[in-house]
């Protein structure tokens, strides 16, 4: 309990440091976002307009003042309002995270469904036709930029094909159908990356098990070959699985961006990119600080993981 | 039935396949509704704001001015059915029957109710600077309003038609309180980022319009994505129609392409740089620049060059010789620049963005060019922000711009050639040429067509003397369209971004 405890704490120190470096990094690059918001298109604004805008939006007050606002709004729950339509941070955030954690999902449910039985098979019979074939097939997968495989899909499925849309975003509550047909393609793309990526992993360790002692024992005990791959080599395979996943996941969070622009899809990672070309800094910070804290949050779950797959990590 | 491990799989891989296979590729278009491809999520409707493109398209659907553009870009009365000026600084606007989104009747009241909140002190309104030259605002009657300006002012109506100037109902458009237009659409829904619905507005002044009952207008940020949902069908119009993907728009006979030569790309100085001071080494490089290059790298072929000031082909004030006083020639350029003292060249560092290819591609050709000369450039290539930044305070020594004039009348050119006005990332930098300035002034001040024409004409040599400013190439803006839809028009020159005003009289098949 302690170290749950602990693990806490250190977590919340985290994200207060990600949280103010966020903070002075974005305030110190150039750019001004009354600036930007006035001068759409490469037009002239008036001075007066901006600095209007700037009092406005309160861009006029000592750094340390924004800060220290910022702070106190974080600790009270309130993440402030969007510096180009005043809506609230929060509300955007609500909005776009469901989205992007659906997408995830979707990918790694694809991606967790392939990676990891292929990885297996191929893990227990090196040098076979799955194995060269696979060696090959993700290694295509891993270098192919995803922004390519992206746009592949959407020339063959939608334009070629015309089974699906070439991009956008269907609330479920106005078709589950549309909804799902929106979600399958950046979910795949995502997926086919992510999934020969958990390939490898597997395989490698799978491999890996498979030849250690107690396995060879197993053996020799004449232990059925099914029992000794769910039982002890799999068992004992996953942790490195886990965390390559667990990782990857919290990454995609703020990092699925290209997907979201080649499909359109109205994910987090769109918003972020998009909040930091306005200087809008109460959307970074918001988003940055959800993100930090799903991440952590991940993190945590992941030792609690390990803990509960080896029995050999609980109580160190 | 008994659920084994095998069976579960199968049905668990099928219905992971379902979404492949057996929906259809998108949603069945309503009869009356129109799906429009913008650029970008409006980052603000804010009435009297420019926010850009996309916002201006959406604002133009909602809200009306006291004057507009018709389609083939004339000036026309909105709000106002007629209007004249005096010869005391005013000019009267008889206003037409129309009504708010609130049931509410447009008077005068509403309209002095406007241009006080554009002229207020710590107004963020994009025409502020003209609106504080108003003197008095009368208001006889409910369907008259009487403008009073503190100077002769012949421009006052190409103002009024600008589409950051919507009147809106008395006491909405500030803090708290929405702008309540009179537009042809009014807004149904918003999806924060994704989308924003307008339906028809059943008491819009005009008989019959608007056609469509749907206008759904949806974000494509990537304009791949967006030229892709145009060929697929997922929507009916964009905008920002990429110029690698105008020949294929073309090619497709489902497609529409409509374009016109409106936005420009141009080079801006900053006059506290020594050599940039001397306006024989500006005009040096307006010569040393192979436009055509431009024209052919940055926007496969779709532009035309530009070698003098940015007055559309086919209006009034147009002048072919003076448009393409700057042609290459680098002999000339050489020479200017050995009068100015600079026999040898120099170095410098040229501004623009890597975020659009076409300023950081204008670039590379530039300093390509000039290096001809002797001109030793060095690119700087912050991000757009950086690059808005660093134009505002005059942190640069030239620059990359791309931009479009107010209207396709020479005034609506004076804050991006104008530099004796307050800095800005649009025009150069501390870099005055009071000619020019006074120019301006007295082309605002002329009623007469033809002197004021003659003060353009003499403008226009002023610039290419003086190059305050140096035009590179007109850039070709096109929407694209699905061959079901008509009555959308591509409004001419400068007007380009106005073609929203069209989407009233739009349908689609």
């Amino acid at each position: 309990m302690a170290w749950v405890l602990r693990r806490i704490g250190a977590s919340l120190l985290l994200v207060w440091v990600v949280v103010t470096v966020v903070f002075m990094a974005i305030h110190l690059v150039p750019g001004d976002p009354a600036e930007l918001l006035l001068s759409q298109g490469g037009s002239a604004p008036d001075p007066a307009a901006v600095a209007a805008l700037r009092g406005q939006l309160g861009l006029d007050r000592p750094l340390l003042a924004q800060y220290g606002s910022d702070l106190v709004g974080l600790l009270h729950g309130d993440l402030g309002l969007s510096l180009q339509d005043q809506s609230p941070v929060a509300a955007d955030i609500a909005q776009r995270l469901p989205r992007t954690i659906e997408l995830l999902c979707a990918a790694s449910i694809l991606a967790l469904g392939f990676g990891v039985p292929l990885g297996t098979l191929a893990g227990i019979a090196p040098g076979g036709m799955l194995d060269r074939a696979g060696a090959a097939v993700s290694a295509l997968l891993l270098s192919v930029p995803v922004f390519v495989v992206g746009t592949l899909l959407v020339l063959v499925f939608a334009e070629q094909l015309g089974w699906a849309d070439a991009g956008g975003f269907v609330p479920i509550d106005r078709s589950l159908a549309g909804h799902f047909a929106h979600l399958a393609m950046p979910a795949l793309t995502i997926a086919l990356g992510l999934g020969a990526m958990l390939y490898r992993i597997t395989r490698a360790a799978v491999l890996d098990v498979a030849l250690r002692d107690y396995v060879r024992t197993a053996r020799a005990k004449g232990v059925a070959p099914r029992r000794i791959l769910w039982r002890h080599v799999l068992r004992n395979a996953l942790s490195p699985v886990v965390t390559v996943f667990g990782l990857q996941f919290g990454a995609l969070i703020g990092g699925t961006v290209l997907v979201e622009y080649v499909f359109n899809y109205p994910g987090l990672s769109g918003l972020l990119v998009d909040a930091v070309n306005a200087r809008d800094y109460p959307l970074v910070q918001g988003i940055v600080l959800v993100i930090s804290v799903l991440f952590v949050a991940i993190n945590l779950t992941l030792d609690l993981l390990y803990a509960a797959l080896d029995p050999r990590v609980r109580g160190r | 039935m008994r659920l084994v491990r095998r069976s579960f799989l199968a049905g668990a891989a099928a219905g992971a396949a379902l979404p492949f296979l057996s929906i259809p590729g998108r949603a069945a278009a309503k009869p009356g509704t129109l799906v429009f491809g913008l650029s970008s999520y409006p980052p603000s409707l804010l009435p009297w704001v420019q926010a850009g493109t996309a916002a201006g398209t959406v604002n133009l659907c909602v809200h009306r001015g006291l004057t507009s553009y018709a389609p083939d870009g004339t000036l026309r009365g909105e709000l106002a059915e007629k209007f004249d000026h005096d010869d005391k600084n005013g000019w009267t606007f008889h206003l037409r029957k129309a009504v708010f989104h609130d049931g509410s009747p447009v008077t005068s009241a509403d309209v002095k109710w406007t241009l006080e909140q554009v002229a207020a002190a710590g107004s963020t309104a994009y025409m502020a600077p003209q609106f504080r030259g108003v003197a008095a605002i009368e208001t006889p009657d409910a369907a008259t309003v009487r403008i009073v300006m503190k100077e002769p002012t012949a421009t006052l109506p190409l103002w009024l038609a600008q589409y950051e100037m919507p009147i809106v109902a008395h006491g909405t458009g500030i803090a708290g309180k929405p702008a309540i237009g009179c537009g042809p659409f009014t807004i149904a829904a918003q999806d924060h980022g994704v989308s924003v619905t307008l339906k028809a507005f059943p008491h819009f002044y005009r008989p019959g319009l608007p056609k469509l009952e749907t206008l759904r207008m949806v974000a494509y940020a990537d304009e791949t994505a967006r030229v892709a949902a145009l060929r697929t069908g997922d929507v009916d119009i964009i905008e920002y129609v990429p110029w690698n993907a105008m020949a294929a728009i073309e090619a497709n006979p489902k497609l529409a392409l409509q374009t016109t030569n409106g936005p420009f790309m141009y080079l801006t100085f900053n006059g506290s740089f020594k050599p940039f001071a001397d306006a024989r080494v500006r005009r040096a490089i307006a010569l040393g620049v192979k436009r055509e290059d431009i024209v052919k790298a940055v926007f496969f072929g779709r532009g035309s060059p530009l070698g003098g000031m940015p007055i559309p082909p086919g209006t009034p004030f147009y002048d072919a010789k003076l448009a393409n006083g700057w042609t290459y020639d680098p002999t000339e350029a050489k020479k200017l620049l050995a009068e100015a003292g600079y026999a040898q060249g120099f170095s410098c560092t040229l501004l623009a963005t890597a975020q659009y290819s076409m300023h950081m591609q204008t670039a590379v050709l530039v300093q390509q060019n000039l290096a001809a000369l002797g001109i030793q450039v060095q690119l700087a290539l912050p991000d757009w922000a950086t690059r808005v930044a660093l134009g505002n305070r005059g942190q640069y020594q030239f620059a990359v711009g791309g931009t479009s004039a107010d209207s396709n009348d020479p005034d609506g050119l004076s804050a991006i050639i104008d530099s004796s006005l307050a800095p800005s990332v649009a025009r150069s930098y501390d870099l005055p040429v009071p000619k020019i300035a006074a120019l301006f002034a007295q082309g605002r001040a002329e009623f007469d067509p033809a002197k004021r024409r003659a003060i353009y004409d003499q403008l226009q040599r002023v610039l290419l003397a003086e190059a305050p400013m140096v035009s590179l190439a007109w850039r070709s803006q096109g929407y694209g369209l699905s061959r079901k839809v008509s009555g959308f028009y591509d409004m001419p020159g400068a007007l380009t971004f106005f073609s929203g005003t069209t989407l009233e009289q739009t349908s689609i098949a």
